[in-house]
C-alpha cells in the first residue's frame, strides 16, 4: 500500500511552508511504524517566485522504503495522489511549472476517489468554476485561510504548516491520524498546545466540509495533453527560432514567446480603469515581463497571457485607484481589458468597480513580516470623455 | 573488570531524522569537524552550502566557510588549506564541476586529500542540472578516488570513510563522492546521525606531516618539473592508486568494528546474484527500481540479480571480476555517454567490458543509455533491460551492443 500526497504551492512564497509540510507528514508517519520520504519536483527548481510548484510526501505501511523510492522516488512526477493539498486557491485555475510547456489542471493527478485539498475562503461552487471534471469521482475538501505567502528565506509562522497537517489527516487518515499529528506537535512545542489545536480545528473542518465531486461536474480542461518532440524532430544544437521582430500599435501587437505564457503565476491581476490614465508609459516601462501594450489612442492595454501578477505597474502608477491588484479567482478570461473598454467605456467602469469592490489583498512589503490585509477602494466614478 | 568510574559507553546513533542528501552530507561535515570549506553555488549541489552555513550559523560546527567568487577559486583555496593540514570540504556539479577542472587535477597531482561532493548535474548546454555522470567522470582518470553513494545515510557514512581512505599516508588522494542531482541531493529520508564520540573513535587526525605547510616546517609545493621527473611522479600517483584498494578495505572493516556490520563489500553491493544467470550493473539510485524489478521477476522464478557499483576509483579490478565472471549475461545501465567511444556505448560499460577480457568464458555484455540529463528510470524500464540483457544471452541476440532507454524516438 502506497499513499501520494501532493501539495501544490506557490514558488518562493510558499518553499518553506510546503517543505515544511512534505518533511513532517513523513516524520510523523514514521512515528506510526510506517516507511517514507519526502521530495519535491525538482523540475520547479530554480524556483521563480510564484510559479506552481509541486513537493511530494509517500508512506507505506509494508513496503520497504527501497521499493517505495523505486515505486515513487525514482519518477519525477506522480499521477496517483491520494490527497493534493492546494495552498493558493488560485492555482485551481491550472498548474504550469516554470520551464514546462503547458498548462495542466490542478486535480490531473488526482486518483480516482482522492482528495483535493484547498486553503480558501470561497465556497466548494466558486471552486468548481475553474476546477476540470473528471471521468471517475473524486473529493472536494476546504479549510478556511488565505494564502500564506513569505520569502525565500523566511518563513510565516501563522500556523498554515500545522493545520494542513490536520487537513491532511482528515482526507487520509492512513497516512497519518489526527492524533499522531497532535502528539507530534505537542512533542515538539511542550508549552504551547495552540499547534495541535488549530490543526484539530483544521481537521474538523476538512471532514464537515468534503464533498464528493460527481462525474460530469467541473468545467471542460481547455488544454491539449502535452506532446514533446522526438529526439530527430527538433534542431541540433537547441536553436530556437527568435520572437519574431516588430510590433503593431493594437492589444497583443508586441511580439512574444510563445513558448513562455507564464499567466498560471499570477494569483492577483492588474485591472485598469483607463478613463483614469494619464499615458505616462510607466507601466508599460516597468512591467518586468513586458506585458503592456500600447495602443493606438496612447493608452496601453495589459495582456494577461503573460502578466505574472507581480504588482509593480500598480505601484508605479501614479494616478490613484488606476492600476488595482484584484484576486485572480474573480476571472476567467484573459482577454483585452482594452478592447472591452473601448466598446463600452461606462460598461467596462462599472465592471471594474464592482471587481474592485470586492476588495483587495495587500502584502506587506517584507515578506511574512505581517498578514495581508483586505482594503476596500474608494469608488471612483467614469472620468469625462 | 570495569571500573565503576569509568564513562557509560556512548549510543553509536544519537538521533534519527529527516534528511536530503545534502543535508546528511553536511551532518557528517559537521561530525569530521572539518575545518575550512570552500563554496561557490550550483545546483543540485548549492544544497549543501546551505545546510552547512546554517550549522555554522547555528554554532554546530565551527570552521572557516569561505564563498569563493567562482569554482575554480574554490577548489584553489580548499587545496591551499588542506596543504596546511586543515580538513577540507568543497563539491560542486555539472558544468562548475568542469569549471574548477584545472584546481582539481593539481590537488590529485600535489597528492592533497580534499573531500568533495558532486552532486550530479547534466552538463549545459541548454540550462539542465537533471542528473547524468558524465561530470564527476571528469576526474576518473587523473588521480582521484571517486565513488557513489545511494541514500542519504550511506552518503553521510561515506564522507567519514572518505577522509578515513583520502587522508590515509599511503593514499592521500582527493575524494570525491558523488549523488545523483534531484534523486538523492534533494529527498529528504530519515536517517540515523551517530554521536561525536563515535565518530572520532573512527576518524583520525588528518596529519600531513612531514608536507604540511607550516613556518615550522618550512616546504615547497610542486615546483616546475620536467621530463626528468614526470614519469616518476605518476608512477608514485599510481602507487597510491593502488594501495588505495588494501586501505578502503581496511576502512570498511574499521567502520564495521566502530558502527556494526554495516557493509560487507566495500566496492559494490550485490542483491540476489547467488544463482542468477542475469544481471544489472548500475552507478547511483538506479539501484532502487533495478532491485526492486529483481524482486519482482525472482517472484516469477527469473534468475537474476543486481550488483550496485559504490567505488569506481580506484576500479576494484579484481573483486568485480571474480563477481561478474559467474554470470551468463550482463546488462551495464550508463547514466552517462562517452559519445564516439568503442561501440558508441558508456563509460561503466566500457569499464566493465575490459575488466572481464581476460577471462575465458566471457559473459556477454550489452549496455544501456538511461536516464541522461534526470531522465526518470522506472521500474518497468528495469524489467526491460533484464529481458534485453538475457536476450542477448540466447539464440535470438539484442541488436547491437547499446540501447538508449526512455527517449523518444
Ligand atoms: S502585474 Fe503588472 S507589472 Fe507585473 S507582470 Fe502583470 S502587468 Fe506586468
Ligand atoms: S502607469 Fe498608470 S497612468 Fe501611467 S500609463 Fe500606465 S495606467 Fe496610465
Amino acid at each position: 500500500m502506497i499513499r501520494r500526497v501532493e501539495i501544490n504551492y506557490r514558488g518562493v512564497f510558499q518553499k518553506r511552508l510546503a517543505k515544511k509540510i512534505g518533511g513532517d507528514v513523513v516524520r510523523i508517519a514514521s512515528q506510526m511504524g510506517k516507511v517514507g520520504f519526502s521530495n519535491g519536483r525538482y523540475s520547479d527548481a530554480p524556483e521563480r517566485s510564484g510559479i506552481p510548484s509541486k513537493y511530494f510526501a509517500f508512506v507505506s505501511s509494508d513496503l520497504s522504503e527501497e521499493e517505495l523510492e523505486a515505486e515513487c522516488g525514482a519518477e519525477l512526477d506522480i499521477d496517483q495522489a491520494d490527497v493534493s493539498i492546494v495552498l493558493d486557491d488560485t492555482l485551481v485555475k491550472g498548474v504550469e511549472p516554470w520551464a514546462w510547456s503547458g498548462i495542466r489542471p490542478i486535480n490531473e493527478n488526482l486518483r480516482d476517489g482522492g482528495t483535493l485539498v484547498v486553503v480558501t475562503r470561497r465556497t466548494h461552487e466558486d471552486l468548481l468554476k475553474h476546477i476540470p471534471g473528471k471521468p471517475r469521482g473524486w473529493r472536494l475538501a476546504t479549510y478556511e485561510g488565505s494564502q500564506s505567502f513569505s520569502g525565500m528565506w523566511v518563513f510565516r509562522d501563522d500556523f498554515t504548516h500545522e493545520r494542513t497537517l490536520g487537513a491532511i489527516a482528515a482526507a487520509a487518515p492512513d497516512v497519518m491520524t489526527i492524533e499522531a499529528v497532535e502528539a507530534c506537535l505537542n512533542n515538539r512545542h511542550p508549552n504551547d498546545p495552540t499547534r495541535a489545536e488549530a490543526a484539530r480545528r483544521a481537521f474538523d473542518e476538512v471532514v464537515e466540509k468534503m464533498k464528493t465531486v460527481v462525474v460530469g461536474t467541473g468545467v471542460e480542461s481547455k488544454e491539449a495533453a502535452i506532446v514533446l518532440p522526438k529526439w530527430f524532430e527538433f534542431g541540433e544544437g537547441t536553436v530556437v527560432a527568435a520572437v519574431p521582430r516588430g510590433f503593431e500599435m493594437r492589444p497583443s501587437g508586441q511580439s512574444r514567446n510563445q513558448q513562455y505564457k507564464r499567466g498560471t503565476t499570477r494569483s492577483q491581476r492588474p485591472i485598469i480603469r483607463f478613463d483614469l490614465c494619464t499615458k505616462c508609459a510607466l507601466c508599460w516601462l516597468e512591467c518586468p515581463d513586458e506585458s503592456f501594450d500600447p495602443v493606438p489612442d496612447g493608452l496601453y492595454d495589459v495582456n494577461y497571457t503573460y502578466c505574472v501578477g507581480c504588482g509593480k505597474c500598480a505601484q508605479v502608477c501614479p494616478v490613484q485607484e488606476c492600476i488595482v491588484m484584484i484576486d485572480e479567482l474573480e476571472f476567467d478570461d484573459e482577454s483585452s481589458p482594452w478592447e472591452t473598454f473601448s466598446k463600452d467605456r461606462h460598461a467596462y467602469v462599472t465592471w471594474a468597480e464592482d471587481k474592485k469592490s470586492l476588495g483587495r489583498l495587500i502584502h506587506s512589503y517584507v515578506p511574512g513580516s505581517a498578514d495581508p490585509q483586505t482594503v476596500k477602494g474608494e469608488r471612483i466614478p467614469p472620468k469625462h470623455g | 573488570m570495569a571500573n565503576e568510574r569509568a564513562p557509560k559507553a556512548e549510543a553509536v546513533w544519537e538521533r534519527r531524522d529527516l534528511l536530503t542528501g545534502c543535508q546528511a552530507v553536511a551532518e557528517a561535515v559537521r561530525l569530521a569537524d572539518v575545518d575550512v570549506i570552500a563554496a561557490y553555488p550550483i545546483r543540485p549541489y548549492t544544497e549543501v552550502m546551505d545546510a552547512i552555513s546554517k550549522l555554522i550559523a547555528d554554532g554546530q560546527l565551527d570552521a572557516e566557510y569561505v564563498i569563493a567568487d567562482s569554482e575554480h577559486s574554490q577548489f584553489e583555496i580548499v587545496k591551499h588549506a588542506s596543504s596546511v593540514n586543515a580538513r577540507t570540504f568543497a563539491g560542486s556539479s555539472g558544468t562548475g564541476w568542469c569549471y574548477g577542472l584545472e584546481a582539481l587535477v593539481v590537488t590529485a597531482t600535489d597528492r592533497l586529500p580534499v573531500l568533495y561532493l558532486v552532486g550530479n548535474r547534466a552538463l549545459d548546454d541548454p540550462g539542465a542540472f537533471g542528473v547524468e555522470h558524465n561530470d564527476a567522470m571528469m576526474v576518473r582518470d587523473v588521480g582521484f578516488l571517486l565513488c557513489w553513494v545511494t541514500t542519504p545515510q550511506e552518503a553521510l557514512e561515506h564522507v567519514l570513510i572518505g577522509y578515513r581512505v583520502a587522508e590515509d599516508k599511503g593514499v592521500q588522494m582527493p575524494m570525491a563522492i558523488a549523488m545523483d542531482g534531484a534523486f538523492l541531493t534533494h529527498s529528504q529520508h530519515m536517517v540515523d546521525i551517530p554521536s561525536l564520540g563515535t565518530v572520532r573513535r573512527y576518524l583520525r587526525r588528518y596529519d600531513l606531516s612531514k608536507r604540511r605547510m607550516h613556518p615550522d616546517n618550512p616546504i615547497s609545493i610542486a615546483p616546475q618539473v620536467n621530463e626528468d621527473w614526470v614519469m616518476e611522479l605518476r608512477r608514485q600517483n599510481w602507487e597510491a592508486a593502488r594501495s588505495a584498494r588494501t586501505v578502503i578495505k581496511e576502512a570498511y572493516r574499521e567502520f564495521n568494528g566502530v558502527f556494526g556490520d554495516r557493509y560487507t563489500n566495500p566496492f559494490f553491493t550485490e542483491f540476489m546474484t547467488e544463482d542468477a544467470e542475469t544481471i544489472l550493473i548500475g552507478l547511483g539510485t538506479v539501484a532502487a527500481p533495478g532491485r526492486t524489478a529483481v524482486t519482482r521477476l525472482r517472484a516469477i522464478g527469473e534468475k537474476v540479480g543486481y550488483v550496485s557499483m559504490r567505488w569506481f576509483r580506484p576500479f576494484p579490478t579484481e573483486e568485480l571480476r571474480a563477481c561478474l565472471g559467474r554470470f551468463r549475461s550482463i546488462g551495464v545501465i550508463d547514466r552517462d555517454f562517452a559519445h564516439g567511444s568503442p561501440d558508441d556505448g558508456g563509460i561503466l560499460m566500457e569499464e566493465v567490458r575490459s575488466t572481464l577480457y581476460p577471462l575465458d568464458n566471457r559473459p556477454v555484455v550489452v549496455d544501456f543509455i538511461a536516464g541522461l540529463g534526470g531522465r526518470d528510470i522506472s521500474i518497468s524500464d528495469c524489467m526491460a533491460m533484464f529481458r534485453l540483457t538475457q536476450q542477448a544471452a540466447s539464440q535470438a541476440g539484442m541488436d547491437g551492443f547499446v540501447k538508449w532507454i526512455g527517449l523518444r524516438e
